[in-house]
């Protein structure tokens, strides 16, 4: 028990990552705000992006650019390019989504006048 | 010319899509007529891609010269190019059956209505074609962001099943891509044919199964498999009549092959893991595959049969046709897994139909639940014949091809002793037939309201949708050998 916590604590930014994704899930799950439910979602995506950051940082590694072209290349002291760029396409895709979300909200509260579940559930009736 | 035709049928319905916006800005009703005849020539092209498979083996694009692993790789092997048929010609008879249906308060809008049907398409032709882990996610969700526009256009209920699809739809592709920076961190690549050389050294790996079990919960909620189907019959149901058919026909399916791709051609795919097949880091998941396909199989038909909303019925019906699908891919045979993408084809293709029959329903006569079936009655021996065709169809009779898929599926679940899956398979089989016993019930009694109502001729591509896809399930089942025979030489996956 102690030796798992303890290997927790060593990797705290993994622990940040599971506190962020359960905090979105959880605003998700009891809110009944459409908005509210939007920013749980946007925490779930940034929980996720944060992950792959997290994995991909590097001390003390430079640009992944050829320092020399004569030498052999060594890996271990350039940041790895991928996981930035994934990052950067999956915040794109997280805003699109987040964009068609607040659009149905918009439409959602000029047809039912109101953005709470419950109420518009009752509307539905 | 014939390389790059995995990218033509991707990029003709992209750039019609960019495209069409700008030129359709002054002359709204150019928008059908364009994007029907790209579609056709999507078709012709994907028929011709699959004959250059069949022909000349598979074809393998990478993007800008990169090779793999640096580069993207598409694969058209056999399954993509079969399934890529199926998703265009679909895809062309959904956007044939949209012209007379199109929601009436679009007005100039209706132009972005079809850009938003060809971009969802050119995504799952890019899930069907690709083999990079990360590139599935993005086309995922292009597929999916353009599902959830096509379902608020309805307006009214519909705005809210959309949203509540984007709030689980969205979850779905996050725990997706979880699980898909797990599989990187471990194996350090994205592409399914360079992580399987790499796989058997990481056989210990705990964060493989955490990350296979994130990758399996996201695309579960995408295909809705049962414990995540929650937002999928409320979408479906207030969904445009128009759009229904080809969201239930083809965006669940195609989360179901990325599925079959992740475990065929990445997990089982080298020689250490195959003797791993059922037990896989102590999980047995293809057996797991087939119970949740069990359960899936039959609680969505007992669903089905509590509804009183037609669309709602057949999306219950969907669902459970998904686990028949699973059940079929859970067996772990050469038979069972022919079967399942067998059944896949005819569930895509019935799907479809079914929601076509429900569009001219409500369109036509103005009918949403069973209680008003009985007005189609009489009046149109159209809708009637195809009714019972695709009936007939749903429920496995012999000259369908649901009958053989079926038939497939249970000699695979025989072959592999795995009775419970042939149980599951028969009751929901009684269950769908219990369901369709209900709706028959509805057309010949004449029970109901405003039966001497005289309604007029339907729509000519009303008929012909519906007169193509009665047609194709009766030419599946006809053809069966055949298809079954191609499957097996073509669309197995490696070292199968």
């Amino acid at each position: 028990m102690v030796d798992a916590l303890y290997a927790v604590l060593q990797r705290p930014n993994f622990l940040a990552v599971v506190i962020i994704f359960l905090w979105g899930f959880y605003i998700m799950v009891t809110r009944y705000n459409l908005v509210k439910k939007l920013i749980g979602m946007y925490l779930i995506q940034t929980s996720v992006i944060f992950f792959l950051v997290s994995i991909s940082a590097k001390k003390g590694a430079t640009v992944p650019v050829l320092l020399s072209t004569t030498e052999p290349v060594k890996a271990a002291i350039y940041e790895n390019p991928l996981p930035h760029v994934m990052t950067l396409t999956a915040i794109v895709v997280g805003v699109a989504t987040l964009g068609v979300g607040l659009a149905l909200c918009a439409a959602i509260y000029q047809e039912y006048g109101s953005l709470d579940e419950e109420e518009i559930l009752k509307r539905l009736e | 010319m014939s390389h790059q035709l995995p990218v033509i049928l991707f990029l003709l319905p992209l750039l019609t899509a960019i495209s069409m916006p700008v030129v359709c800005l002054k002359h709204r009703n150019w928008s059908y007529p364009i994007s029907v005849s790209t579609l056709a020539v999507m078709a012709l092209v994907s028929i011709l891609n699959l004959y250059n498979v069949i022909n000349h083996g598979e074809v393998r694009y990478v993007f800008s010269g990169w090779t793999v692993p640096l580069g993207i790789e598409w694969v058209a092997d056999g399954l993509a190019s079969i399934i890529l048929v199926l998703v265009s010609v679909l895809g062309f008879l959904g956007v044939v059956f949209t012209g007379p249906t199109s929601p009436k308060a679009l007005g100039g809008r209706v132009v972005h209505y079809y850009t938003l049907i060809l971009l969802l398409l050119s995504a799952l032709t890019g899930i069907v074609f690709t083999r990079d882990l990360f590139n599935l996610f993005v086309f995922m969700e292009l597929a999916a962001i353009s599902s959830y526009a096509l379902i608020g256009v309805a307006g009214g209920r519909a705005l809210f099943s959309a949203f509540r699809y984007l709030i689980f739809g969205n979850l779905g592709a996050f725990l997706y891509l979880l699980g898909v920076s797990y599989l990187y961190a471990v194996t350090g690549t994205l592409n399914m044919t360079d992580m399987v050389d790499r796989l058997p050294f990481l056989l210990s790996s705990k964060a493989l199964v955490g990350g296979l079990l994130f990758m399996f919960i996201g695309l579960g909620i995408k295909m809705a498999l049962v414990p995540f189907h929650a937002w999928m019959p409320e979408a479906y149901t207030h969904a445009p009549e128009s759009t229904s058919p080809i969201l239930a026909s083809l965006v669940t399916k195609v989360a179901l092959l990325a599925w079959i791709r992740i475990v065929f051609w990445v997990l089982t795919a080298s020689d250490t893991l195959l003797q791993g097949l059922f037990v896989f880091y102590d999980i047995p998941i293809l057996r797991l595959m087939a119970i949740l396909g069990a359960l899936a199989a039959v609680i969505g038909a007992a669903m089905a049969l509590a509804q009183r909303n037609i669309k709602m019925m057949f999306a219950y019906g969907g669902i459970s046709h998904i686990g028949i699908i699973l059940i079929g891919i859970g067996q772990g045979n050469q038979t069972g897994f022919v079967g399942g993408i067998f059944y896949l084809l005819n569930d895509a293709v019935m799907q479809a139909a079914l929601f076509y029959l429900a569009g001219v329903a409500f369109c036509h006569y103005g009918i949403r639940k069973i209680d008003d079936i009985g007005r189609i009655g009489k009046q149109s021996p159209w809708v009637t014949g195809s009714f019972i065709v695709v009936a007939l169809g749903m429920i496995g009779l012999p000259p369908t091809g649901g009958f053989f898929g079926k038939w497939n599926i249970i000699l695979g679940a025989l072959e592999a002793n795995n009775y419970i899956s042939v149980a599951a398979v028969v009751l929901s089989t009684l269950l769908t037939l219990a369901y369709f016993a209900k709706l028959l019930e509805g057309i010949f009694r004449q029970t109901s309201t405003q039966l001497d109502l005289k309604f007029g001729e339907i729509p000519f591509s009303f008929k012909l949708t519906l007169g193509v896809t009665s047609a194709a399930i009766l030419l599946l089942g006809l053809f069966s050998s055949t298809i079954v025979q191609l499957l097996l030489d073509h669309a197995l996956p490696p070292r199968f």
